[in-house]
């Protein structure tokens, strides 16, 4: 299995490289003027850049504020019962609840996790499981909507929210029935 | 949605530290005001206390108690110490007179949870600082002392400010202007492949499913090659240059949006899409496995891989759903005056 490991690290290494030189070689035999043609396009980095700080400003502060307060730790007790029931731990539930809002974070604390449980332990597999089937939503919603200044979101909010609450479900369920 | 969402964090976020704050000053948590009686011994016999100079000692913490007598210097402790004995810690020394100076306690994982917590609410350096007054004469091996602190309120509000909004302010920032350089990087290669047509040949490729999923968006239009790019990055893994491309792709499908600022229906498919992370292998996951010594840190990738696509499929199909609803509908119709 280290070898299927090693391929993957290799394959992540080589890809960026070779996607670069895939798409200017590609522009070089269809005739573009690469050169310029990257120019042009890369003008337009610094303004998205910048376009998108108020959004992200306004999000992370908020989900800032909701973890430094403690809110997290609260929503985990009051949850418990409902965990205990679908046969999720209520060690992982943290992971639940901070995956959507941070990236950073919900990797702390699955290594935390991770760390304290074993990598082998079923709340080891159902936080893997759980950091590599969803995504950091509000992250994504700010980012996105935010370099073409949307704010009103309209059904994709609801929708990753009930992705997530999804992706915890199954992977809770999946896990227990592989591993349990 | 995202107005009551926003809401909703900043509201029980200051609301849930509030009641932490005040249940932690109704249950006396910190005992402010209350004098520690410690025990020191230092690191080496032959070592003489004298004032204004650093010196190594460990301290073994008592009990904490409080002393009704408001001037230190007329409170004299016997050598027998009561209370349960605690494991050492490593502090620092340093008197500005005899009896009185400043104690720096390094805490280790053994030590008394009343320190742990103070050191968190300190938060500015690595140790416990605190006021000393030497109880019994310093030629002793083992030598009494009263610990006083400053006194600890509003940890979780403190919390709230400073690694709330202050930071996360600064991080959003970085987070942006960071992802400026990477982002001109993908936008230049987009023009190229734009320009020799490479974006036009993959939509074609993938023209059934995307026409499909993105039934408003003209099958010729370059949203699609840019999507198809952003999807496949997701796919490989390739974190960074996901996020431009995305953001390319965005920027295409706006110039379709006939009222700005509100998303069209292809804006939130894709968005759905890409939090469902559609990646073949969780590199992340797989090499903090390893690094903990999993005996076969891939064995989770079965489950997510059907995970994944799963919540894709749930995704897909409820955003398609919910963009009938009326009340979605209606978003999109230009509006009136007033």
């Amino acid at each position: 299995m280290q070898s299927f490991v090693d391929i993957m690290g290799l394959i992540s290494i080589i890809a960026i490289p070779l996607l670069v030189l895939f798409i200017i070689v590609y522009g070089v035999v269809k005739k573009v003027k690469i050169y310029e043609a990257f120019v042009e396009g890369a003008k337009e980095g610094f303004n998205v850049g910048v376009r998108i700080i108020p959004y992200l400003v306004a999000m992370l502060v908020a989900i800032g504020i909701f973890r430094a307060g403690g809110a997290m730790e609260i929503l985990g007790n009051l949850l418990s019962p409902v965990t205990r029931l679908i046969g999720m731990p209520p060690e992982a539930l943290p992971m639940a609840f901070i995956r959507p809002l941070s990236g950073s974070g919900s990797l702390g604390v699955m290594s935390e996790i991770i760390k304290s449980h074993g990598p082998d332990s079923l709340i080891g597999r159902m936080v893997s499981v759980m950091m590599g089937s969803s995504e950091t939503t509000f992250y994504v919603l700010a980012v996105y909507f935010g370099a073409v200044g949307i704010t009103k979101g309209r059904q994709a909010v609801l929708a990753g929210i009930i992705v997530d609450a999804a992706a915890v479900l199954i992977s809770v369920w999946l896990v227990n029935l592989v591993f349990g | 949605m995202l107005n009551y969402i926003w809401l909703g964090l900043i509201v029980i976020g200051i609301a849930v530290a509030v009641y932490g704050d005040v249940s932690d000053i109704s249950a006396h948590k910190y005992h402010n005001g209350e004098t520690d009686i410690v025990e020191l011994k230092l690191a080496s016999d032959s070592a003489r206390i004298t004032p204004n100079q650093p010196l190594p000692c460990t301290v073994f913490y008592r009990r904490t108690e409080a002393l009704k007598n408001e001037s230190n210097s007329t409170i004299v402790h016997t050598s027998t110490f009561s209370g349960a004995p605690t494991e050492p810690q490593k502090a620092e020394l340093l008197l500005s007179n005899t009896t009185d100076g400043t104690l720096h306690i390094f805490l280790n994982d053994k030590a008394p949870p009343l320190w742990n917590g103070r050191l968190k609410a300190q938060k500015s350096s690595d140790y416990l600082s605190a006021r000393i007054h030497l109880t019994t004469d310093s030629g002793a091996t083992a030598i009494g002392a009263n610990l006083s602190f400053d006194a600890v309120s509003f940890v979780n509000l403190n919390s709230v400010t400073n690694d709330g909004i202050i930071k996360y302010a600064k991080t959003a920032v970085e987070l942006a202007i960071g992802l400026i350089g990477i982002m001109a990087l993908w936008l230049g290669l987009m023009k190229i492949a734009e320009q020799s047509g490479l974006t036009a040949s993959l939509a074609r490729l993938l023209r059934p499913i995307m026409t499909r999923l993105f039934p408003d968006v003209p099958a010729d239009h370059p949203a699609m090659g840019a999507m198809i790019m952003n999807i496949s990055a997701n796919m490989l893994g390739l974190a960074n240059a996901a996020t431009p491309l995305g953001l390319k792709a965005m920027e295409e499908l706006n110039k379709l949006n006939r009222k700005m600022g509100t998303a069209t229906d292809a804006m939130c498919t894709f968005l759905v899409i890409n939090t469902s992370n559609v990646q073949l292998i969780p590199a992340t996951v797989i090499a903090i496995r390893a690094a903990a010594g999993s005996r076969n840190p891939t064995e989770i990738l079965g489950p997510v891989l059907i995970a994944t696509f799963t919540t894709l499929i749930i995704g897909v199909v409820t955003v398609k759903l919910l963009a009938k609803l009326p009340f979605f509908r209606k978003q999109l119709e230009p509006e009136g005056q007033g």
